[in-house]
């Protein structure tokens, strides 16, 4: 039997915070977790946190987890890789995976953090293997590097669903659609745009109605809805995709809390089934916390604060300090992230446990675009999220987030240097650079860039406007790196093009390869064929296909295939090449060793 | 489909799109280029890419220091990178009556403000350690000549060309023509088009072109075999030429090596096979010139043409017997090189009576009838 004054239910952000506030006063704390390492779900969220200093804003989810756990002391114990399995009138039972065996722990107070679980959704075989959750591909991608699939569908534009979007793009996996069953988009708008700009299809009053294959996911139907939901006939539509991805929002896990005896109430703004607990995360049961997921569908950070609290009061009622300013603190601060507009479904829901506060935040966004011919950051934040980096990273104080972290950022386009560092900090990557006429016929565009490889400086790439289609060709004249991975690319793009370039794409790095020993791509002939290199043997010039060791053996047949299709042509008329010796390659000294007869 | 403009090249090397891209660039784009194959099917897309200074003549000289000037800045003024290199042209020579005319080459190089230096064997061997100086008499080396990949320099001049609004027909062969006096009627393998103004361009075919109007100009072509090697690191900067030693080496930016050299016996006249006794002859070559070239295997081996003129240096001018009807040809083997000076000069003869930066007077078909001073300086 062990022993503890604190037990922790899930190391994620919100039991770490109650461990790391409860044990700096000195309580006996241990956290059980079901994960081979704690942080919960921040160990793969590798985007970085809204939000503002004060709670990690602008770092990155798992570096957040880094950082929560050196907060630890010693007063903390960890149990990895175990799972509370029930809490008994008697005791709670542990079992722990790696010793295959129970423990059983007794503990005064208990703060539960279980977090949530992924919402299925039902369509005719989702039971196939290639049907995931997006939370269970983002825990295969981000921290055990397992991409699942090369072709993925999007059911939910959440930003879980926004979010492991772009990480499946920045794991180098394709994103055929993202469908969404609502009229609008259920995420972010920064995380949204992230996303668009690599011309990623977002399909509203869609969803998903079929999954094909036989052994495995091979493709999907989706289908357009009425305003009720209710299939429109007629508009299925198939991708071929080998996963698909459900984001269909999350539900608390309420199982412990429940067996607990904590009341449970049913608040579908909070995500289901919720425990009932007041302003300081007490539930009806005197020793029994909750906080994070499991408290109401939220994100991180209120996670985190609300973990504090718990933790705090946990303290408070163990150790006997005052610890009231602290929770007041805190409290204030959920006020000011809850207060924003899309918190007005957790507020509602929570107005069910105690009444609800909210501060005044501005909607005036920045209208002035900054003079012309300066390098400036062009802000394009719109919507009211809390989150405030770009006013605190500013060196030259030029940018303003009036009144608190909900209103929209505003710029002094006088103070402004250029320096670029609220581009590299914005979370929603929504902060760009222009100059016009940078140089005679051209013009600069700074874009925050989070994908691997980062193109080289004088490299021309393709750039692409803010829905991922392409506008003109541009020059990468600068790479700035950041260590935080949010890198600088500063673009030359043609006089006039500042105001619509907002991403790129780079010309060699697909992997399609057309011609192995030149490595040319699928994508650069393609982008040959299109600037009218239409004839095999002006391809063949232009881009070395054929040109290499197996003197085209391979890539002659593929090159006049994909030729012949953008044509309308038969392979046999496009080829007017002659076939040119060696057949294969000869060593000089083979040549001289045949002229002097040498074995 | 339009049949009327005011100029018709005809040809789409690089000769050709350089003139039709610089009578664009000078405003007028009212330019139709034919060609019989595809951009770059002639000699330009079988040649070595060599852009050189270092000539005998004073004439090959001055196009050449312009079309310097102007591959330099192909690449900002087209948008394409053609890999142009200024490694510079290391010339050796072999034999002494050639070295004594090297020396007097550098001379008049230097009068005419081309940087020229002679270097003896052994400042040969300090500065390319990798190049076997055995036999070599005499070496010069001019750091601004170099090398480009001729494909992309034929495609940047044709591209930019079409986006100034020139018309380009590829697969469209000429079969012949009628010079009206006012205006060509040019018939083609897809029809027929009129233009005030005539550009024989024609490369390996500008004897066969000129023909149809009845003129008779003074050029046949030869076939001339090059070959490439598989890639490898890239380290050798300059071209390395010989015309006493008969051949050219250099290397791409991709790290072949491009090679070639010339046959005293070959016979005027089309023929596009190869020998394998060319690879004999140029592996003995390079393998004692390049020892390291033992382990490199040659991937490909073709040919072309060097459409040869009388005193190897380009015909370049208006007919003067056939008003408005003009032509660059007679390249012997320098068209690549000579062509941003050559297309730049021409259009500036069409559009503006003279050109404007280099003379071409010097290089019309009417020189012929004095005296012929030979080209020394051609593999």
């Amino acid at each position: 039997m062990m022993k503890t004054q604190l037990l922790v239910v899930g190391g994620g952000p919100a039991g770490l915070c109650g461990a790391i506030e409860a044990s700096r006063y000195g309580v006996e704390t241990l956290i059980v977790d079901e994960g081979v390492e704690l942080g919960g779900q921040l160990v793969k969220q590798t985007h970085k946190f809204f939000g503002h200093e004060g709670f990690f804003a602008s770092v990155r989810g798992f570096e957040i987890a880094r950082r929560l756990k050196n907060q630890l002391n010693h007063h903390v114990k960890v149990m990895l890789q175990t799972t509370v399995v029930g809490i008994y009138e008697d005791v709670v039972v542990l079992y722990n995976r790696e010793k295959d065996r129970t423990f059983e722990v007794q503990a005064d107070y208990i703060l539960l953090a279980t977090g949530a679980s992924e919402r299925f959704i039902q369509f005719e075989n989702n039971h196939l293997p290639g049907v995931y959750g997006a939370g269970a591909v983002q825990t295969l991608m981000n921290q055990f590097m397992v991409l699942p699939g090369k072709r993925f569908l999007m059911v939910g534009s959440g930003n879980i669903g926004l979010i492991v979007s772009y990480q499946l793009l920045q794991a180098g996996a394709e994103v055929a659609a993202i469908v969404e069953i609502a009229d609008r988009v259920g995420g972010y708008d920064v995380h949204l745009r992230k996303i668009k700009r690599f011309g990623v299809p977002v399909l509203l009053r869609h969803t998903i109605k079929k999954a094909l294959g036989e052994e495995k996911v091979t493709g999907a139907v989706v289908v357009q809805v009425d305003e009720k939901f209710r299939p429109i006939g007629g508009t299925e539509r198939e991708f071929a995709v080998d996963v698909i991805c459900i984001a269909a929002g999350l539900t608390p896990s309420v199982e412990l809390a429940a067996m607990a005896n904590v009341k449970i109430e049913y608040v579908p703004e909070l995500g289901g089934f919720v425990p009932y607990r007041d302003q300081n995360m007490r539930t009806n049961v005197e020793n029994i916390f909750i906080a994070g997921d499991l408290a109401g569908i939220e994100e991180a950070t209120t996670a985190m604060i609300e973990g504090r609290i718990a933790g705090l009061t946990i303290a408070q009622s163990v150790v006997g300090v005052d610890v009231s300013k602290e929770i007041e603190a805190l409290q204030n601060e959920l006020v000011e992230f809850r207060s924003g507009p899309f918190s007005e479904k957790v507020r509602k829901g929570l107005s069910r446990f105690f009444p609800q506060r909210t501060v005044e935040f501005s909607r005036q966004p920045q209208i002035d675009k900054g003079p012309v011919g300066k390098l400036r950051p062009i802000i394009e934040c719109y919507e009211n999220i809390p989150c405030n980096p770009c006013q605190t990273s500013c060196p030259a104080g030029a940018i303003e987030v009036p009144g608190n972290i909900n209103s929209l950022p505003r710029i002094d386009y006088e103070k402004c240097t250029g320096c670029g560092i609220c581009v590299s900090k914005c979370p929603g990557l929504a902060i760009f650079m222009v100059q016009e006429n940078v140089e005679p016929g051209f013009d600069l565009v700074v874009i925050p860039y989070e994908m691997v490889p980062l193109p080289e400086k004088d490299e021309r790439v393709i750039a692409l406007d803010r829905e991922g289609k392409e506008v003109c060709e541009a020059q990468v004249v600068k790479v700035l790196r950041f260590p935080d991975m949010t890198n600088l690319i500063y673009l030359k793009v043609p006089a006039g093009y500042s105001e619509r370039v907002r991403n790129f794409r780079t010309l060699k790095r697909g992997n399609v390869l057309v011609c192995r020993c030149e490595e040319v791509t699928l994508e650069e002939v393609e982008r040959a064929i299109e600037l009218g290199f239409t004839d095999y043997e002006e391809l063949r010039r232009y881009l070395r296909v054929g040109m290499g060791m197996c003197g085209g053996r391979t890539c002659r047949s593929t090159v006049l295939s994909i030729l012949s299709q953008k044509l309308g042509k038969s392979p046999g008329e496009l080829l007017k090449g002659r076939f040119r010796p060696p057949v294969m390659p000869v060593k000089f000294e083979s040549i001289l060793r045949g002229e002097t007869n040498e074995d | 489909m339009r049949t009327e403009y005011r100029v018709i090249v005809i040809g789409a090397g690089i000769v050709g799109c350089s003139i039709a891209y610089h009578l664009a660039k000078f405003g007028e784009n009212n330019v139709l280029v034919l060609e019989k194959s595809y951009i770059s099917s002639g000699s330009t897309g079988r040649c070595a890419g060599g852009i050189r200074q270092q000539w005998s003549s004073p004439h090959n000289v001055l196009l050449a220091m312009r079309s310097v000037k102007l591959f330099e800045r192909l690449h900002e003024e087209t948008g394409f990178d053609i890999e142009y290199k200024q490694g510079g042209y290391l010339i050796l020579s072999y034999d002494e009556k050639e070295a004594v005319q090297f020396e007097e080459n550098v001379k008049m190089q230097r009068k005419l403000g081309l940087n020229v230096e002679l270097l003896t064997p052994t400042q040969v061997k300090k500065r390319f350690p990798y190049v076997n100086v055995e036999n070599v008499l005499l070496a010069t080396f001019c750091q601004t000549d170099g090398h480009a990949n001729p494909h992309l320099a034929n495609f940047a001049y044709a591209h930019v060309a079409k986006r100034l609004g020139v018309t380009m027909m590829t697969h469209t062969e000429v079969v012949g023509i009628e010079a009206t006096g006012s205006k060509f009627r040019v018939y083609t393998s897809k029809g027929e088009f009129e233009s005030q103004i005539l550009v024989n361009a024609a490369g390996a075919y500008a004897g066969h072109v000129a023909s149809m109007v009845g003129l008779n100009l003074p050029v046949e072509s030869y076939r001339h075999q090059i070959m490439v090697t598989e890639p490898v690191k890239n380290f050798v900067d300059p071209m390395l030429i010989s015309f006493s030693g008969n051949f050219y080496v250099r290397q791409t930016k991709h790290g072949h090596f491009i090679m070639g050299q010339g046959d005293k016996d070959e016979k005027p006249g089309l023929n596009y096979n190869v020998t394998f006794g060319f690879e004999k002859s140029l592996a003995k070559k390079m393998c004692f010139l390049l020892p390291f070239m033992r382990k490199i295997r040659i991937v490909r081996h073709w040919s072309g043409h060097y459409n040869m003129s009388l005193d190897a240096q380009p015909i370049i001018g208006e007919s003067p017997q056939i008003a408005n009807f003009y032509y660059a040809v007679g390249f012997s083997g320098h068209g690549f090189m000579l062509a941003p000076a050559v297309g730049e000069a021409l259009a500036e003869k069409i559009l503006f009576g003279q050109p404007r930066h280099v003379s071409i007077s010097e290089l019309n078909v009417d020189r012929f009838e004095k005296v012929i001073v030979r080209e020394m300086n051609v593999v």
